[in-house]
């Protein structure tokens, strides 16, 4: 799949970090494979005929044609505080399907399952920022470009002092991880004597910048105006340095009316000035975009972060409830008689307390339908990870409970001729419960902050959703401190209903 | 001895050159005693002789090293016999009381005829209130143990011991962790017990109460019985100097 990616263009920044980690994980250099579960199934439906590409052939007018697009990619797509779909994408698209006179479905589906979707004909077109390649024509005919890219370099608003490459000497300069801006400041950081770091997004290394870590940005242009234009308390410095050209792509030999109509009317748009319209609306005038209020940001944003917080809860609530099953299970082999049990009890334990618990998710998202061949879904990976997890440490909870009753309990129970589950489960057990309800309670709250972890395996839980935020409006500290708020309000008054239910049931 | 030739019928506890090893520090080194009905034996000795040890080898809450326990024809040394069963029908007082601190002095009482099916839940109930009020406790039935005084406790431990009929009473140091003015009133059941022809095997360091209750007594020293004979025997005309000098620390 990375065949079809180019360095400039990455739909989520945070999935290709996880693949070099995950590459380095399994120490294999085939980590592209595992990228979407989606993948296996592309090869064999390739080639199939679609019987809309021959009906529309003639003709493209009345006609409706299904787009696949990224989930976010400013300014090209991304949902506005509305929640609908725009950008310059969208907008060049709905343009030129008017003054064709043909409809457009658009999937917002990301960017690999859009090109995945392409291929195999669910789609087909694909319009997602994409670059003109000679590996991707290969596979895909792009329409003539409609958008030119490149990489500038960008300043803090105040800083008067670094206005060419040449200032930056000794300095400190941020890029985003793997794309164009990355090696372009690779390729002169040694002429011009600055050190280069990478960062994970966009967003971050602006922020970099504003905390006076790094002195400067190299972006693309499309991505960095845009930014600029949001406020994103940073000006360009350089004027744009040559790099790629975006196209709409079609399978390859199909849909030639489809690409033919596209190419005429973005030729029309650009003759009629629409075309820069279009353009200027997202790049340019930073005046056009009002700084709106704290308030107002939380009112956008707000669904968004509602729709993360409850698959946060979703998905803490599934983890809980198996790890309590795995924490009894294994705690009870743990303080059991079977030596075998408590071995398998304990490697248990210690594997999964040993290792990292981004490690494990990324290992049962990443690597184990590589091993399986079996593709696990991010709620499934998600769930797992943390019921696994948590299970560990529910087991030690569990087994420290039951330790921590008296023997003579146990010892008082046998002697009266109750057999050791029927002694368990009267007497040591509802003893233990009590001793590992405040244990319980911590366990449930280190869960529930640790699905924010999932956000780098693309789960949309609330830290995801709000990251997505910041990605589009640069807004970095005032998104996070309503997640944050989000997490502490939940967790308070969770905590406290269970103290309120221990101290009702456990006196 | 002298138990086994006063009556004809086998011995209610036979204890065969029982071994018992924590590890590699051997506590017991082959104990032999029968155990007749009806019978009350004091067991005493020095702290360490391995007298508590021996006590929890007759219900089998230790694993028994070597050697064989016979109760009531029983061998708990035997893998087939139903070791719950046998318990059943030997109650045991502990040291530290052992109550369920989550139930009720009643429910604790209740537990076991419950859920062995001896009784239905009312049966148990009215059980119980008797055991209670035999223990002079009817007014604490609904009081849970952390509100009773160690005596209390005690006292709704032995009836719980008691729940399930048993025919063989086994009480390990069941005076020891009581303030002195609550010692009399603990004593004063188990003598009670003892007048009715309960079977019971006593771990003590009531010098004063062996001697009186006991139809034997036997001194435990190192893991293995030193001597053992009547009260006056053991009290008034003791032969070995570890008895001796035993007596000399205690008396």
């Amino acid at each position: 799949m990375n065949v079809y990616r180019l360095a400039t263009r990455r739909g989520r920044a945070a999935l290709g970090a996880t693949l070099t980690i995950v590459a380095l994980f399994l120490g294999a250099g085939t980590a592209s494979a595992a990228v979407m579960p989606a993948a296996s199934s592309t090869q064999s439906v390739k080639g199939v005929e679609v019987p809309m590409a021959v009906a529309a052939a003639t003709d493209v007018k009345g006609k409706t044609f299904a787009v696949a697009t990224d989930t976010t990619f400013a300014p090209f797509e991304f949902r506005n505080g509305g929640g609908d779909l725009v950008g310059i994408d969208m907008d060049l698209l709905h343009a030129i399907a008017e003054n064709q006179g043909f409809s457009v479905d658009i999937k917002s589906l990301g960017f690999d399952a859009a090109l995945q979707a392409l291929q195999s004909n669910q789609v087909q077109g694909v319009i997602a920022g994409m670059s003109i390649t000679d590996k991707r024509k290969l596979i895909f005919d792009f329409s003539d470009p409609y958008f030119d890219s490149g990489v500038q370099m960008a300043v803090a608003k105040d800083n008067e002092t670094v206005k060419t490459y040449a200032d930056l000497k000794g300095k400190t300069v941020a890029v985003k991880r793997g794309t164009e801006g990355e090696t372009f400041a690779n390729s002169i950081k040694d002429a011009n004597g600055f050190t280069v770091k990478a960062l994970a997004d966009s967003a971050t290394i602006y922020d970099d910048v504003k905390a006076g870590n790094s002195v400067a940005v190299f972006d693309d242009y499309p991505v960095l105006a845009y930014g600029v234009s949001q406020n994103n308390g940073l000006k360009i410095v350089t004027p744009k340095e040559a790099g790629s050209s975006y196209g709409f792509a079609v399978n390859k030999a199909q849909n030639s009316d489809l690409l033919a109509a596209f190419d005429a009317g973005l030729a029309n748009l650009k003759a009629n000035g629409d075309y820069q319209k279009i353009l200027d609306k997202y790049l340019s005038a930073p005046e056009t975009a009002k700084q709106t209020s704290f308030f107002d940001l939380l009112v956008n944003s707000f669904p968004a972060l509602m729709k993360g917080l409850g698959m946060t809860l979703l998905a803490t609530g599934l983890s809980l409830i198996i790890a309590l099953v795995l924490g009894v299970v294994f705690g009870f082999f743990k303080v059991g008689e079977s030596r075998i049990l408590r071995i398998v009890a304990s490697i248990y334990v210690e594997i999964f307390r040993g290792t990292p618990l981004l490690v494990q998710a990324f290992f049962f998202y990443f690597g184990l339908p590589q091993l399986t061949g079996q593709p696990l879904d991010v709620l499934s990976a998600g769930v797992i990870t943390l019921s696994l997890n948590a299970g560990a440490y529910m087991t030690e909870i569990v087994r420290g409970g039951i330790q921590s009753v008296d023997p003579g309990q146990l010892e008082a129970s046998r002697s009266l001729g109750l057999g050791y589950v029927t002694s368990m489960r009267r007497v040591v057990v509802p003893q233990a419960i009590k001793i590992m309800t405040p244990s319980f309670i911590n366990q449930f709250v280190i869960t529930l902050k640790d699905t924010s972890l999932l956000a780098v395996i693309g789960f949309a839980e609330l830290t995801y959703q709000g990251q997505q935020i910041y990605a589009a409006n640069f807004r970095t500290g005032e998104t996070l401190l309503i997640v944050a708020a989000l997490y502490f309000i939940v967790i308070f008054v969770l905590t406290q209903l269970s103290n309120v239910l221990d101290r009702k049931f456990n006196k | 001895m002298s138990a086994t030739t006063e009556n004809d019928a086998p011995a209610k506890i036979i204890v065969r050159d029982l071994k018992k090893s924590f590890g590699a520090n051997e506590v017991l080194k082959g104990i032999n005693v029968e155990i007749a009905e009806g019978e009350v034996v004091c067991v005493i000795g020095p702290s360490g002789s391995g007298k508590s040890t021996f006590l929890r080898c007759l219900n089998k809450l230790e694993d028994i090293t070597a050697g064989s326990v016979t109760v009531d024809g029983y061998d708990l040394t035997d893998p087939t016999v139903d070791l719950n069963a046998v318990r059943q029908h030997i109650g045991m007082v502990f040291q530290h009381f052992n109550l369920f601190p989550h139930m009720s002095a009643l429910q604790n009482i209740m537990l076991a005829p419950v859920e062995l099916k001896k009784l239905d839940k009312a049966g148990a109930r009215a059980q119980g209130m008797d055991l209670l009020k035999r223990v002079d406790l009817a007014e604490k039935a609904d009081a849970r143990p952390a509100s009773l005084s160690g005596g209390q406790k005690q006292r709704v431990a032995i009836a719980r011991a008691l729940a399930m009929s048993p025919g063989i009473m086994l009480f390990d140091e069941a005076t020891s962790a009581l303030d002195p003015e609550m010692v009399g009133e603990v004593l004063q059941v188990i003598r009670d017990l003892a007048a009715e022809g309960m079977t019971m095997v006593v771990v003590t360091h009531e010098m004063g109460f062996a001697r009186e209750v006991a139809d034997r007594v036997i001194f435990m020293d190192g893991g293995v019985i030193c001597e053992q004979g009547t009260p006056e025997e053991i009290f008034s005309n003791a032969q070995q100097p570890r008895l001796q000098e035993f007596l000399a620390k205690v008396l």
